[in-house]
């Protein structure tokens, strides 16, 4: 049977297509004016990774903060504040203002830079 | 060699024990397909208003009782006529039973109407199951239900205790009935944490802290590795938890730090949406084992 192979790749493939609309639950979060490939620049400009595990960013291997694989999951940044656009933008640019007793440093993020970090993380 | 008599068999008799089991493997694995289509079809209805098939209920409820009369086989009952224990049990099932299960005469409080499957009135099986069968549906709880496990909550007396109320429960008269209305269970029987503080040690050391993370309902808001559940994300992931420096973003992570906020998130770091779940210090120690054991 020459084509049982197509036919197997095709119940393959309309199997994966079911499982991806199984998954259409996905949150909406993102940021006006953030761009994830600036974002991305500027986690390895400010090494970020020094302290976090993050996704795509070479030699972000940091186990000082928690890991920041699926953030766009994530219901709570620091454990208490709602993980919305504009709470996590000021959270990057100054976590001690928001939190005094947190481990996380002020580094001096501008607006735009916190936006598009946050883009980075929501991507 | 056998002499030629002339006649060879096919190669489909000649190798038949193979093709039987590409056959049977055939088989299962359409079976398989099949089930994962009408899973990802959304065809089988989660929906709390459907019904189980009559033989679902059945092979669900027989295994039940295999499983509980195989489970509870070496458990010894105390004498369970005392009349203050019976009084006790009364209390118990007040705080924590009635709301789902009703009784005769007593209608349940509303989120026992509406599961599925339906906990049952008690009366029937406090009359028919050994004292042993119900401790142990008591204190372990009924997975896939929505029985909880109560020996992480209540005492080994007041499990007990419940069990000699139970027993009673099918002879009460209606007027004893329709008293047995619900109490606040911060009032009566309620949880206590001091008698249950090393209930882990019931359990294989390399079970304790799975088990002991699941009682307390964590893996509820985190991933836990080694720990199934819904794969939450309202706390952080629990991986890779010996390499973390930090418990919270401002404690070193050091397993006597992690016992103190697990057991007190609050006085570590106030404010925090961490909540204080009651934990002994030898289930936090427990938790924190399990975590710092992670590869």
């Amino acid at each position: 049977m020459p084509n049982r192979a197509a036919r197997l790749s095709c119940a393959i493939t309309i199997v994966i297509a079911l499982c991806g609309c199984a998954r259409s639950g996905r949150n909406e979060l993102s940021v006006p004016g953030g761009d994830a490939g600036r974002g991305r620049a500027a986690l390895i400009a400010l090494e970020c990774g020094a302290c976090h595990r993050i996704p795509g960013i070479p030699g972000a291997r940091g186990t000082v903060g928690p890991p920041l694989d699926g953030f766009r999951e994530r219901v709570y940044i620091a454990g208490r504040h709602p993980n919305v656009p504009d709470r996590l933008v000021e959270w990057i640019r100054d976590a001690p203002s928001v939190d005094p007793a947190t481990a996380m440093p002020d580094l001096d993020v501008s607006e735009s830079e916190g936006r598009d970090i946050a883009a980075y993380l929501y991507r | 060699m056998a002499p030629n008599r002339g006649h060879t068999p096919g190669f489909l008799l000649r190798h038949k024990l193979l093709f039987g089991v590409l056959g049977a493997c055939a088989i299962l694995l359409l079976g398989m397909l099949v089930g994962v289509a009408i899973l990802l079809s959304g065809a089988f209805n989660t929906a709390a208003t459907e019904q189980h098939s009559a033989f679902t209920h059945f092979l669900l409820d027989a295994g039940l009782r295999y499983s509980v009369n195989a489970n509870a086989d070496d458990i010894e009952a105390p004498a369970l006529t005392d009349a203050a224990l019976i009084d006790r049990g009364r209390s118990c099932f007040r705080a924590h039973c009635v709301h789902c299960h009703g009784a005769p005469a007593l209608a349940r409080q509303p989120h026992g109407l509406g599961m599925m499957p339906i906990p049952n009135d008690l009366t029937e099986s406090a009359r028919d199951w050994p004292p042993a069968w119900l401790y142990y549906v008591t204190a372990k709880g009924v997975r896939m239900t929505g029985m909880p496990a109560w020996e992480f909550r209540l005492s080994d007396t007041d499990l007990w205790a419940t069990v000699a109320f139970l027993k009673q429960l099918p002879s009460l008269s209606r007027a004893e009935l329709v008293e047995l209305a619900p109490l606040p269970p911060q009032t009566s029987c309620r949880s206590d944490d001091a008698a249950t503080a090393r209930r882990a040690e019931s359990y294989d050391e390399d079970e304790r802290g799975e088990i002991v993370l699941r009682q307390y309902a964590c893996h509820a808001c985190h991933q836990i590795e080694g720990v199934v559940g819904p794969d939450s994300s309202v706390g952080p992931a629990l991986v890779d938890w010996p390499t973390r420096r930090y418990i919270a973003g401002t404690l070193p992570n050091t397993p006597d730090n992690l016992v103190r906020w697990i057991i007190d998130p609050a006085a570590v770091s106030p404010g925090t949406l961490m909540p204080d779940l009651g934990v002994s210090d030898a289930h936090a120690r427990e938790m924190a084992d399990f975590l710092f054991a992670q590869e």
